[in-house]
């Protein structure tokens, strides 16, 4: 498994620079490409809010969706990923010491 | 600057080990892999029981922006012989490529971009493997009741806020996050379905929405 992702991304990375010199990629393909980390990273955050761990139904984990939400508005403001993940942990403990 | 990856590679090399590979298996990752959003994506999947060909190919749709990058690259580097174009292409991360973009775009174009590449991006792997080191022996230590595991969460946070600067991209991060709890897809395949959902919803927007 490992060796086969190490593959795969090295040759993402490569290709296009070994290639590229001469080539071109199509237009839609680079607007596609555009927006792969945002989707990616969506997909990332969103299930754990919504799932507590191994649930099969939708069950909302409110101390880590409040602290998620102020961890956005702190990343907007500040840009900072370390004020982030500092405060938003701060945030996540003290709800989780609020709500149960 | 390369520091900033420090938490990432810390909560990377965490969460590998508590996914239940050994060691050697975590620190073979950051080696061979050095990609920190597919590293994780495929450690969850590792752990929820995925097969293999879901794994590479989730890593594969979440590693398809380093074309872009590279694609973008190759304008300045293209003219380079095939080792230095292996050993950026191995090296490149989201740190140095929005880094080398913005030196590139200064107002003299620099000689030796690819030195400052090398070293920006030496600089990042020699803290990416630290951290994961250091992920990988500490994961063990801190009991789940610290609730550490929500540190990926928020580094994504950190990473995606900024990037929403238009409405198709915000649609595009809102489908995929929406897609990906909505979605009950078996064999954990929700999370590459969710990405490309997402990235559809973006190019649909931004054809039919005109202006940014």
């Amino acid at each position: 498994m490992i060796i086969g992702i190490g593959v795969i991304t090295f040759l993402l990375r490569f290709a296009p620079l070994a290639l590229l010199a001469r080539l071109q990629l199509a237009g839609w393909l680079q607007q596609a490409l555009r927006f792969v980390p945002a989707a990616v990273m969506a997909a990332i955050i969103a299930p754990p809010l919504f799932f507590a761990v191994g649930a099969p139904n939708i069950v909302p984990d409110l101390p880590r969706m409040a602290a998620a939400a102020l961890a956005a508005l702190i990343a907007w403001r500040t840009r900072s990923t370390l004020l982030t993940v500092v405060l938003g942990m701060l945030a996540l403990w003290a709800l989780q010491a609020l709500l149960g | 600057m390369s520091m900033s990856i420090l938490p990432f590679g810390l909560v990377c090399g965490a969460a590998a080990s508590n996914a239940g590979l050994t060691t050697g298996q975590a620190l073979a990752m950051s080696w061979v892999i050095f990609a920190g959003s597919a590293q994780i994506a495929s450690t969850q999947l590792f752990a929820g029981g995925a097969p293999l060909l879901v794994i590479l190919a989730t890593a594969t749709v979440i590693n398809l922006r380093f074309l872009m990058y590279g694609a973008s690259l190759a304008q300045g580097f293209g003219g380079l012989d095939r080792r230095w174009q292996a050993a950026i292409a191995y090296l490149l991360t989201d740190q140095a490529y929005a880094l080398t973009i913005i030196r590139r775009s200064g107002s003299q174009r620099p000689a030796h971009l690819h030195w400052f590449y090398l070293g920006l991006a030496g600089a990042t792997w020699v803290c990416w493997q630290l951290a994961t080191i250091a992920g990988v022996l500490l994961g063990n230590l801190v009991p789940p009741s610290w609730s550490l595991d929500f540190i990926v969460p928020l580094t994504f946070i950190a990473m995606l806020v900024p990037l929403l600067g238009d409405r198709p991209m915000v649609l595009a991060a809102a489908t995929g996050g929406g897609a990906a709890v909505l979605l009950l897809l078996p064999l954990q395949l929700n999370l590459i379905a969710a990405a490309l959902l997402g990235v559809a919803a973006g190019m649909v927007a931004e054809k039919f929405g005109g202006g940014r």
